[in-house]
Parts: C-alpha cells; structure tokens; sequence
C-alpha cells in the first residue's frame, strides 16, 4: 500500500480504534497487561497487518518467505494479539481468555502463539536474534525482511548496541528496526532530567546514524506517515540496516492516560476506565459517521 | 556456522576462513547468543565461543532463554574452565559456572578431560538437536582412552580401575584423580577414578554401574562446592536413595586472587594431590 485513499485509511482508522477497545477489554478481564503500550503502537501494528506492510500468510504462519517480524518489546503483546487474530493466525474468540488457562496470549509474546516466531519480554533480545535472521537470509539467497520492533526504554540495554555493530559489519540492508519512541518507560521519561527518574536518549536519529544506520522519523499516530516510512523497504539502494523511529504516545487514544507517569503496567478502573473507553467509542461513531457519509461502509 | 566473541584459537583459523560459516561479533557475549539463537530459528546449526565466564555468565539470561527456552541447537564452547585462566583473576576464572549453568532446562553440559573426549564431541554436538554447553581445558589434557575404548555417547567413562573408593570428577580434575588415586594406592586404598564428561543430564544408569563394588564414594572438581558437580552427585544420591558415604571436594567459599598458577592455587584451597589424598585417608 504504497498510497492510501480516503476509504482505505478510514478502514485502518477503525481498525486501530477496534484494536485499543479491545486490548482495554482484555486487560479489564485479564486484570492486567501493558495496555499503554499497546496503545502507542495501536497504527503501527494496524498498518504492518491490516495495511499489509509485512509479507505474511495467516494460514501457514511458517510460510518460508514470511517477513520476519520480531516484537522485542513483549510486553505489546496484548497489542499485536487482536491484530493476529484479525488477519487469520487464531480465531478472535481467544482473545476472551488472554492470560487465562490454556492460553498462549501471555503478558509477553512467545512462540506457542500463531504468527509469534521468538520469545521475547526481557528486553535487548530481538534485535541481536533480528542480526541472526537478516544474516541468515543473506547467506541463503532469501528476499524476506527481518523487522523488529523495539521500545525506546528498551535501548538502554546495552546488547542493542552491539547488535547494531554486527548488523553494520555485515551490511544487513535487510533489517528494519522500528523503535517505538513513546519517550516514556517505566517509572520515567526517556528524554527529560526533570525527575531522577529520568534518563536522556536523545539525540537518537544521531546515535542510529553514527552505528551506521540509515534513519527516518515518522508520526507513528499517522497512518499515512507510516506508510511512507516503510513504504520502501524492500530493496532499497543501501548497503544500510535501517532504523525508523516512530514517534508515538505512550497511552494514545485515552487521553485522562496518555503521555502521564505511573500507567506503564497499570489497567484503567473505575471513572478512569469509563472515560477511557467513552472517548474510544465516541471516536468510533465519528469514524462511523463519516464511513456512511463517504459510503465507505 | 561459529559466532566467536573475538576469540580464537590454532584449530580455529581454518574455520574462520570458511566463507559464510563464521562471524565475529566483536567482544559481546550477548550478541553472540541472541544472533546464534536468529541463525538457529532459520535452521542452521552454531556454536558460539569464547573464554568460559564470559560465554555462560556474561550473557546467562541469553543462555536461559535465546538457547534453552527456545530449545535451539546452539552449542556454546566455553575456553578456560576452573582456574585454567589462573593467573588472570577472578575475573577469567571459570568457578560458579557448573552451579550457573546446569539449572536451565534442555541444556546439555558436557565437560570434556582429554582430547579423544573433545574430538567426539564435535559430532555429537553436531548431531545434537538442542543447546549444549561445552567446558573445555586451555591446554592439552593427556588422554585417558587410547587403550581404553568408551561410548562418548554415555557421558561417564572410568579413567582408573579400583576397588575401595571411588573418585567422581571432570575436565582436569580427572587428571589430578588419576594422581590421587596412585597416591593411595601406596597407602593402601585402591581408588578408582569415574570421568564425569557430561555433567547433564547424569547418566545414572551408568554412574550407579561404575560404583558397584566400592564402600565410599569422593568427587572432585575444581569448581565451587555450592552447586557444582559434587551438589549435582548428592542430588542423584539422595534422590534415588543411595546409600554411600560421600565426600565433596571442591572449592570453598571464596575468591582467588592469589598469583603464582594454577598449581599455587591447587595447593592454597587444598586441590593438590598432596591435600585431597590426604582428605581422603584422614575420612577413610
């Protein structure tokens, strides 16, 4: 999709809204998940799926040619789940029993799970694998791409920086690494010093290009900026990994939530929750409104 | 294909020059791991290498979970086992290593003594389809079954026949047991030494033959008491109701610094033959 109309953003429009209701739902009946998180990522994940960035096949999740998407940050696996499900990896009535007995749908993503192919949730894990992935496709002769998603607090662990050092030594033009760069982690901010909780990470776009990366920014809100973004990664002119830095909101779409300390492992409840999932719905019958003014339905 | 952590060694170099078959990543254990744990889920057999603290505990949550919870076919070689790396420090020293790495489900450790040990363990980790870990010497150990052939397969062999006392221990140590063993033979005990090569999972079966016949049973290692090879032997006594009296030799609480070599060390926390011998006959 590499431009997107009226109709067809509107559609992942929705999407993303049916995505944030439902990882709200699942967390309220699982009584727990990083629903926050999953918020930032709600157009990314929509996108890459729904907008069919990635290459994949829901009816043979180990399709041999299925891009390589590794969720390093676990944790938005109560995020990425209803996405799967929605594309055909699992039925969507799994959803219901998200951390529950005889479930695969844990906090954090792992591979018993259709569509999942690595067990991630400690963090600085799926970018050393990714390096592993991209090498290997390179030695076979295999067009696929490994994409890997990280969390902007994530890069505090050290091993991402030695994997990017292997991934520029080999010239892995072949890995995407998308950092959701929320600017929040768990008890602080990522870029401020307003609080000891805090620790900087900027300038980022600077640290990825001084590894050797190319890098692009993007609104990671912004279905259209997304698209171009990855719009091109499939054989570009670069001997490069790549690094796009999606610049989100760390619980985006709620807004009594959103961009505030204390909600990374926290589920809405009470009023809280109520006006949460008051203002998803309100969005929801606009996009709806105009879906019938457009005929779009 | 062989991930090095910037490591090497003479029967190295031939492998390093295998297009396509060898990365160095740099001195980062971590990434070794992680980017062996993406070669393996695309099908490809790795090992990775480095000095042995820092292939195990450097990057142990890599072990737990990019090659044990995902039961990948990754071997990581592990160079410099015990004190072998005795004049470098605490830091190179590979002690708190067998207690590290023997809890994570799926492993394999395999903890060679000589060279014919060595040599058939590249098939077999080869052949092996889950994570291994490989403890291996610095220098050339002597070998122990030239006229003694075994099934490297079993993971126990008997290094010296006895009748008295049996003398569990592993990688150099089985050495020094030899030792102890003739020691005692001129005091009138006759040990026999059992080579304890691969150290998960125990062969019990095989463990619990090489012991028939004798009344008291020693290990020795070169590793710390706390849940070393030793803790692991308790274990499988207690557990299977075994009833013979058992002495664990091995280090004690307590960090090397002390310089001089591996012998001045051996000596200090009582791991020379001279000391364990002596061990033995005051508990016989």
């Amino acid at each position: 999709m590499e431009k997107i109309n009226k109709g067809e953003l509107l559609y992942l429009k929705r999407k993303a809204n049916w995505l944030r209701r439902t990882v709200l739902e699942m967390a309220v009946k699982g009584k727990s998940g990083h629903v926050t998180t999953a918020f930032s990522l709600a157009e990314l994940f929509v996108a890459l799926y729904h907008g069919k960035i990635l290459n994949f096949d829901s009816e043979n999740p180990q399709w041999e040619n299925r891009d390589r998407f590794i969720l390093s940050e676990g944790q938005a696996g109560l995020g990425l789940y209803p996405v799967l499900a929605d594309v055909g990896f699992f039925p969507l009535k799994d959803l219901d029993n998200f951390l529950g007995e005889e479930s695969t749908l844990g906090v954090h993503s792992e591979p018993h799970t259709k569509g999942i192919d690595v067990l991630t949730g400690s963090l600085g894990h799926g970018l050393p694998i990714a390096t592993g992935m991209a090498d290997s496709a390179k030695l076979d002769g295999k067009s696929w791409l490994t994409i890997c998603l990280t969390g902007d607090g994530e890069l505090y662990e050290g091993s991402n920086w030695e994997a990017m050092l292997t991934a520029r030594r080999l010239g892995l033009n072949n890995l995407v690494l998308i950092v959701n760069r929320n600017h929040q982690f768990t008890i602080g901010f990522t870029d401020s010093c307003e609080t000891q909780r805090d620790v900087y990470m900027d300038p980022l776009p600077e640290k990825f290009q001084a590894f050797g990366f190319e890098t692009r920014t993007a609104n990671g809100h912004s279905f259209p900026e997304i698209f171009k973004a990855l719009s091109s990664i499939r054989g570009r002119n670069s001997s490069k990994p790549l690094a796009v830095l999606m610049e989100t909101i760390k619980g985006k779409g709620a807004s009594a939530i959103e961009g505030k300390r204390g909600w990374h492992y926290k589920v809405p409840t009470g009023e809280i929750l109520e006006a949460v999932m008051a203002g998803l719905r309100e969005e929801e019958q606009k996009l709806e409104a105009q879906a019938l003014k457009g005929g779009a339905l | 294909m062989l991930i090095s952590a910037d490591n090497g060694a003479k029967s190295m170099d031939q492998i390093s020059e295998l297009p396509g078959q060898f990365r160095n990543v740099g001195i980062a254990e971590e990434q070794a791991v992680g980017m062996a744990c993406g070669h393996a889920l695309e099908g490809r057999r790795v090992w990775i290498y480095a000095i042995d603290p820092f292939i195990t505990l450097r990057c142990l949550e890599f072990v737990k979970l990019d090659m044990c919870a995902m039961n990948l076919p990754i071997t990581a070689l592990g160079v410099g086992a015990g004190y072998a790396y005795d004049i470098m420090g605490p830091t190179h020293h590979a002690v708190g290593v067998i207690a590290a790495m023997r809890v994570w489900p799926n492993l394999t450790i395999w903890s060679p003594a000589d060279n014919m040990t060595a040599e058939a363990l590249a098939e077999i980790s080869y052949n092996h389809n889950g994570p291994q870990y490989i403890r291996f010497d610095r220098g050339y150990l002597p070998n122990l079954y030239e006229n003694n052939k075994i099934d490297f397969c079993s993971g126990v062999g008997l290094a010296c026949k006895g009748k008295d006392v049996a003398i569990i221990s592993t990688g150099v140590m089985v050495h020094q047991a030899c030792r102890v063993a003739d020691q005692l033979e001129e005091k009138g005990v006759s040990a026999r030494v059992i080579d304890l090569f691969r150290l998960k999972p125990i062969n019990q079966n095989f463990l619990f033959q090489y012991l028939e016949g004798v009344d008291k049973v020693v290990t020795l290692e070169e590793d710390f008491l706390a849940g070393g090879m030793g803790s692991a032997i308790a274990e499988v006594f207690v557990d299977n109701d075994y009833r013979k009296p058992l002495l664990r030799i091995g280090q004690r609480d307590t960090f090397v610094f002390d310089l001089g070599g591996r012998e001045v060390i051996w000596k200090k926390y009582g791991l020379d033959v001279e000391s364990v011998t002596q061990k033995i006959l005051n508990w016989t």
